[in-house]
């Protein structure tokens, strides 16, 4: 029942197509082209990428794998590394003291997915829990501010293409690269696609989960640290981040079910994202206009891009479809999560 | 020879089933029982009438909004807009129902009647549910907005009464209305054809198919039940704040879930458990009202309640590991 369109087509051109298509409605509104608008959505776009990218691993890693703390351990980062930087001096323990606290709030999550046996959603929201407290007793008379040199950097922006989105973008290539051509990567997602397959293959199930939790707990505070060095930190910095990270994965085509990931697609709904938010802002609608379209969108997105080939086939989901391959659906193999 | 033959398969068969679905539950009672007997211990005036409604009404809500997302689970799906969606119940109570109530009556009804189509979405594209849910919450949120931008409003007169209602024999009031909505919502999922095919819609989709059943429709009604569940939990919040405020509990979307795995329930759906969502529910509420009394700093409250969702948890591995 796969239709070949299906497989023609990435999953990221969604994505891509809907960015595009809000950054041509941005021209025709503001009544200018230029690059003011790209150069804008490509400074403010990286942070969301990286959270997403963590975000991405996690999920592909199988059904009901999601990290939910990546919110509250973003702005711990952010905390953290301010406040390490301004004690040392040096930005560079300042990040490397934010690497530390997101491996940390991550190994209780994986400690508790692991050994305790408790659902991903759950455990992470026990870590993003413990994760607000700290940054709570951190932010109480909080004082500091970046380092001007990495600051400055963050914004620097030559040919009105900022560095860091250069960066960030070598970054996906090279995640994309490990997903596509390691041995890990392709244990990785087939860890994601059959686990109980995947782990007779001698695929190890502690080795892979370890790596994507671990992966984007580091991923986020990391985020948050260099978000905190652009504006300022703050407890609520990082509070958007989750719901948009868990959006544009999938937006990006990343399926929910795990097994395909598509960095590119983190790229195309940051962007989506971002530019929509610019437009809506240029239009002059409310915050509560602009959540209202901006739900309205991302469930139209999942109405053109929904049904996926790999979901179609393993959950037996519309009528007709299960009318016309009986044989195929096969009751969902749901591991355990 | 033969009956005993039969019990003896009875009690080979019968508990293993039931206890993976009550047992849960039931560690997380004594949990609940615990914290309200230490509670007690602290602060004996809480034994009362008054003392339980004070304690128990911000907790209200929260069950109510906690067997929503039971139901959600049961079918296997996860609703992530459960947050969003009573904070906008709170604001359309507060204002619409309160001024003009056949609007306000109009309002509610199509919440969850969108509730409904966002079910049809999930199941006619094949979306993921999480996803889904994630995407109205913007809706709910922006519409929440746009009904009262800033918090406000005041609930209906007869939700005032209802708050200051006091039943007879001294039971706290709060805890007459969770018992009914739990009850309801057990009766519902568990005694009823429409129950059972919620349940099958979550463990086994084919099997409801092959049955003569549609699954767009029973996605479609079980969208519904989560949204008038989720309605319900909005105007008891209503009662508890006095006014509407979208952004009164967003962290009910995630409180929720805890709940709902505290009770016993399953990501992988199949699973209802009304009364064990019920305990997780009031077992995550008291912990504040514990929290406070030990006059913990409020900074280090959520990091205390993490830890307690994870040494529940690990204690129910323990007695898992122990029963097998």
């Amino acid at each position: 029942m796969i239709k070949l369109g299906n497989h023609a087509i990435p999953p990221w051109t969604w994505s891509f197509l809907s960015a595009v298509i809000v950054l041509v409605l941005t021209y025709m509104v503001s009544g200018r082209g230029g690059m003011q608008t790209i150069t804008l959505a490509f400074t403010v776009a990286p942070y969301l990428v990286l959270v997403g990218l963590g975000q991405m691993l996690v999920m592909s890693a199988g059904p009901g794998n999601i990290d939910v703390s990546v919110a509250k351990v973003f702005s711990l980062g952010g905390l953290v590394a301010i406040a390490v930087g301004d004690v040392t001096g040096s930005w560079v323990l300042g990040l490397g003291a934010a690497v530390g606290a997101g491996l940390a709030m991550a190994s209780i999550s994986i400690i508790a997915i692991l050994y305790v046996r408790i659902p991903p959603i759950v455990a992470t929201l026990a870590t993003s829990l413990i994760a607000s407290a700290i940054s709570l007793t951190l932010a109480k008379g909080f004082q500091g501010s970046a380092d001007p040199l990495l600051k400055g950097f963050l914004s620097w922006a030559p040919f009105g293409i900022p560095a860091f989105a250069i960066v960030v973008l070598i970054f996906t290539i090279l995640v994309s690269m490990t997903l596509k051509w390691t041995t890990w990567g392709s244990q990785m997602l087939a860890f994601g696609q059959a686990r109980r397959a995947a782990e007779y293959a001698g695929v190890s199930a502690k080795k892979t989960m370890v790596i994507v939790y671990l992966t984007c707990g580091v991923l986020a505070a990391l985020a948050g640290a260099l978000r905190a060095s652009f504006s300022a930190p703050n407890v609520e910095l990082g509070n958007d981040y989750l719901l948009d990270s868990i959006a544009v994965v999938v937006i990006g085509g990343t399926l929910m079910t795990g097994g395909r990931a598509v960095p590119a697609g983190v790229w195309g709904g940051a962007l989506f994202f971002i530019l929509l938010d610019g437009l809506l802002n240029l239009i002059g609608w409310s915050f509560a206009g602009q959540n209202v379209l901006k739900g309205f969108l991302v469930l139209a997105v999942l109405f053109l891009a929904g049904g996926a080939p790999i979901l179609r086939r393993r959950v037996p989901s519309s009528v007709t479809d299960a009318a016309k391959g009986e044989e195929n659906a096969e009751p969902e193999i749901k591991t355990l999560t | 020879m033969v009956s005993t033959a039969i019990l003896e398969k009875f009690r080979f068969n019968l508990p293993k089933g039931l206890a993976r679905r009550v047992l849960p539950g039931f560690l997380t009672l004594i949990a609940m029982v615990m914290i309200l007997l230490i509670c007690g211990a602290m602060q004996p005036r809480i034994w009362s009438q008054n003392g339980l409604t004070l304690i128990m009404s911000p907790i209200v809500a929260l069950a109510i909004a906690s067997m929503a997302q039971m139901v959600m689970m049961s079918i296997g799906d996860i609703d992530l807009g459960i947050g969003f969606f009573v904070g906008m119940i709170t604001t359309i109570v507060a204002t619409l129902l309160r001024e003009t109530p056949i609007l306000g009556v109009l309002a509610l009804a199509g919440s969850v009647l969108a509730y409904a189509l966002l079910g049809a979405l999930v199941q006619l594209r094949s979306v993921p549910s999480l996803i889904a849910t994630l995407g109205a919450s913007f809706v709910w949120l922006g519409m929440g907005l746009f009904v009262l931008p800033v918090p406000g409003g005041s609930a209906p007169d007869w939700l005032f009464a209802y708050a200051f209602w006091q039943p007879p024999l001294s039971i706290p009031a709060p805890l007459v209305t969770m018992v009914v909505a739990t009850a309801l919502t057990w009766f519902v999922t568990r005694r009823t054809a429409l129950g059972v095919r919620f349940r099958s819609l979550g463990s086994n989709p084919v099997a409801l198919m092959r049955s003569g059943g549609s699954l767009v429709v029973t996605r479609m009604l079980a969208y519904g039940t989560v949204g008038l569940l989720g309605v319900l939990a909005g105007i008891t919040l209503t009662a508890e704040i006095g006014g509407g405020d979208v952004n009164a509990v967003p962290g009910y979307t995630l409180t929720t879930v805890a709940a709902v795995i505290l009770g016993g329930g399953m990501f992988t759906g199949g699973r209802a458990v009304a009364w064990g969502t019920l305990a997780g529910a009031v077992t995550l509420g008291l912990l504040t009202v514990l929290l406070t009394l030990l006059s913990l700093s409020s900074n280090l409250q959520p990091a205390v309640q993490g830890f307690i969702v994870i040494g529940v948890l690990a204690g129910r591995l323990v007695v898992e590991r122990m029963t097998r």
